[in-house]
């Protein structure tokens, strides 16, 4: 064995800069891929905690039928127990309450489609970071009555401005059509003009006043201590509270759950396409040095190296070489993602337009030990799979290449 | 005694389409200590013959026999290790591994035969003396001359203590001086340590200096004369 290390070793500096080449290559490719990865990780994982915290909540409570049909009547039952029963559980880390119904916004210009949230300030401060989407006037502590806050799209939309006084029609609990006035208090701006478009924000004390005249709630959005309870939270309400719906982040939002498994299959190409490359490159390397050694192989064979050495032989020389570059990859890379993940990559100068609103505009990349040493496994797999061929060739030479004349 | 005898031995290369009978129903016998070249024109089989006893390439028929055991019978595997305990080889070029120092090319294939590490260094250093290489123990095969590589190729072929060694043209890319020291060695290596050597060649100054001459033309013995 320390034979075979020996010559291995020393072909590999036979041509030092065809092996720098090949490490450099091994060592870049892999701290690449492990950048681009820990890059979307991070990315992915802003959407999803953006989304999540700004409005979404990691689950929320409904009445069965209200997700599909949104009519007010199917109000929450029992919602102060199942508050007080969320108020005690450690796992909770806050909640907040939200009146819902859909309705008319009538202007002078126009008429919109709307749905009336209403919310109570205190705890959807402390639960969401709505707030933080105000750009103009107060939020719904505003002194004025029934104070609303709509988008500033819709304001423009609609031609007005804070003060102005809008009215939404809209069926309360008893299915009859009620018009009411609120005040504009402040502007908004979220990161989707679609859902500018559609939310009005007013208080829940106000609206439920006007839709049943005792208080209702159709949704109770709920923060967890730790996102990865989720699931096992949400099963264990359903199981603990009859008549409601409980839903996890990823049911409620189909559209971030796909984000974050196409971000997985994104992952999942780069690292192949990355792999590949890598495969090829050790292929060809291998190859090279095996053809320019066709006699000494033939030599090797002819005074009695066996098969199975000269295959050890070629392999170590693969995976010395591989080795090599994805240790100095993966170290590059860990020091890399340590440095940026605390310091984040500062994406400001892109961040023109719409496209990155409502992102940060510093990224934290990250990759999960799991993540890396699985990365780790694939590069040695994939070494040892593109130094097999060159290895199962080299033990097929013919002792006669040794005597062949030059 | 003999140690290498063939019998009816004939190589057809390329059967197929353009038949080259390489060796023709050749029968030789060696015995142990002999220091026997095979001479004859370009193209008369020398090389065959010396791949066939060297268990390098399979004959079309006919047996060899070292020892008493017949080589055409072993299987790949078999035929290697074979090799390895038997035959010590010096080819006419790439001999020697370029990354490895005389000393190492040498003790190589001691470490291929597994001996003990002590007897290795000992004899690596005895014979690289013996072939008047003791001041270039370290050197790698690119800095040494034709005539230093082959010498080495010799101390390794003698390392392993074959039964006989095999050699095909190994002064042919020598000057005379270089192939006439060569040979000094390869003879005094036959009176000391008592080692059959079997070589081809097309030097007249190697020839007069062997001790029995097989001349071969178009695959066939034509000549076997031994000399005092
Ligand atoms: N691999 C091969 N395929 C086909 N024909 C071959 C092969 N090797 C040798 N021959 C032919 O067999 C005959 C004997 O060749 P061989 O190499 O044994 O001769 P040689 O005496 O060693 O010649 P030289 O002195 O030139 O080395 C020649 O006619 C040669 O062309
Ligand atoms: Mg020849």
């Amino acid at each position: 064995m320390h034979l075979l290390l020996t010559i291995a070793w020393r072909n590999i500096w036979r041509h030092p800069a065809r092996s720098g080449v090949l490490i450099a290559a091994v060592a870049v490719g892999l701290w690449a891929a492990v950048m681009v990865i820990g890059w979307a990780n991070g990315l992915m994982q802003q959407r999803m905690d953006y989304v999540i915290e700004r409005e979404l909540t990691h689950l929320q409570i409904h009445h069965p039928d209200f997700p599909d049909d949104g009519h007010p009547w199917d109000h929450i039952p029992d919602h102060n127990q199942i508050t007080s029963w969320l108020d005690d559980h450690p796992q909770v880390r806050s909640h907040a309450s939200r009146t819902i119904t859909d309705g008319m916004l009538q202007s002078p210009v126009k008429t919109s489609g709307v749905r009336i949230r209403g919310i109570d300030v205190a705890a959807e401060t402390r639960t969401t970071t709505f707030h933080e989407n105000m750009v103009q006037g107060e939020f719904l502590d505003a002194d004025l009555s029934n104070p609303a806050i709509i988008s500033r799209i819709l304001a423009d939309e609609h031609n007005m401005r804070i003060g102005n006084r809008i009215v939404l029609t809209f069926e309360n609990v008893d299915r009859e059509l009620t018009s009411s006035a609120f005040h504009i208090a402040g502007l908004f701006t979220s990161a989707s003009s679609e859902y500018d478009k559609r939310n009005i924000f007013v208080r829940s004390k106000d609206l439920t006043e006007i839709l049943a005249g005792r208080p209702i709630f159709h949704e109770i959005g709920v923060m967890l201590v730790h996102e990865i309870e989720t699931e096992a939270f949400v099963a264990m309400l359903n199981k603990h509270f009859e008549d409601i719906l409980a839903q996890t982040w990823r049911e409620l939002s189909p559209e971030l759950s796909m984000i974050v498994e196409l971000g997985d299959v994104m992952i999942l190409l780069i690292s192949l396409i990355i792999m590949a490359a890598l495969g090829f490159g050790i292929l060809n390397t291998m190859l090279m040095a095996l053809f320019e050694r066709m006699r000494e192989l033939g030599m090797l064979l002819s005074i009695g190296m066996s098969k199975v050495r000269i295959f050890c032989m070629i392999m170590l020389e693969a995976l010395i070489l591989t080795f090599s570059g994805a240790l100095i990859g993966m170290a590059l890379a860990w020091l890399s993602l340590h440095h940026l993940g605390q310091t984040g990559i500062n994406l400001e100068m892109f961040a023109q337009g719409a496209a990155l609103i409502g992102f940060d505009y510093l990224i934290y990349p990250f990759l999960s030990i799991g993540d890396f040493l699985l990365m780790s496994l694939v590069v040695v797999s994939v070494t040892l799979a593109a130094s097999l061929y060159p290895a199962l060739k080299a033990v097929r030479i013919h002792p006669l290449e040794a005597a062949r004349d030059a | 005694m003999p140690i290498v005898q063939t019998e009816n031995l004939t190589k057809v290369y390329n059967p197929e389409t353009v038949p080259v009978h390489a060796l023709r129903n050749v029968s030789i016998t060696i015995d142990t200590g002999e220091f026997t070249s095979i001479v004859g024109p370009s193209g008369s089989g020398k090389t065959t013959l010396l791949n066939m006893i060297g268990g390098l390439d399979k004959p079309t028929s006919g047996t060899v026999l070292v020892d008493g055991v017949n080589v055409t019978r072993l299987k790949d595997r078999q035929l290697i290790n074979f090799r390895l305990k038997n035959i010590g080889f010096v080819f006419q070029h790439f001999n020697l591994i370029p990354v490895f120092t005389a000393r190492e090319n040498v003790s190589f294939i001691m470490l291929l035969q597994k001996k003990d590490k002590k007897e290795m260094r000992q004899r690596t250093d005895e014979l690289l003396e013996a072939v008047g290489l003791g001041s270039l123990k370290d050197a790698r095969p690119r800095e040494m001359s034709g005539g230093q590589q082959q010498r080495v190729a010799v101390a390794r072929a003698l390392a392993s203590r074959p039964r006989f060694i095999l050699a095909d043209e190994p002064t042919a890319s020598l000057d005379t001086r270089a192939a006439m020291n060569l040979l000094d060695i390869m003879l005094r290596m036959n009176h000391e340590e008592q080692v059959t050597f079997i070589f081809s060649t097309h030097d007249q100054r190697v020839i007069d200096r062997a001790r029995r001459v097989i001349t071969m033309v178009d695959g066939i013995v034509e000549a076997d004369e031994h000399r005092k």
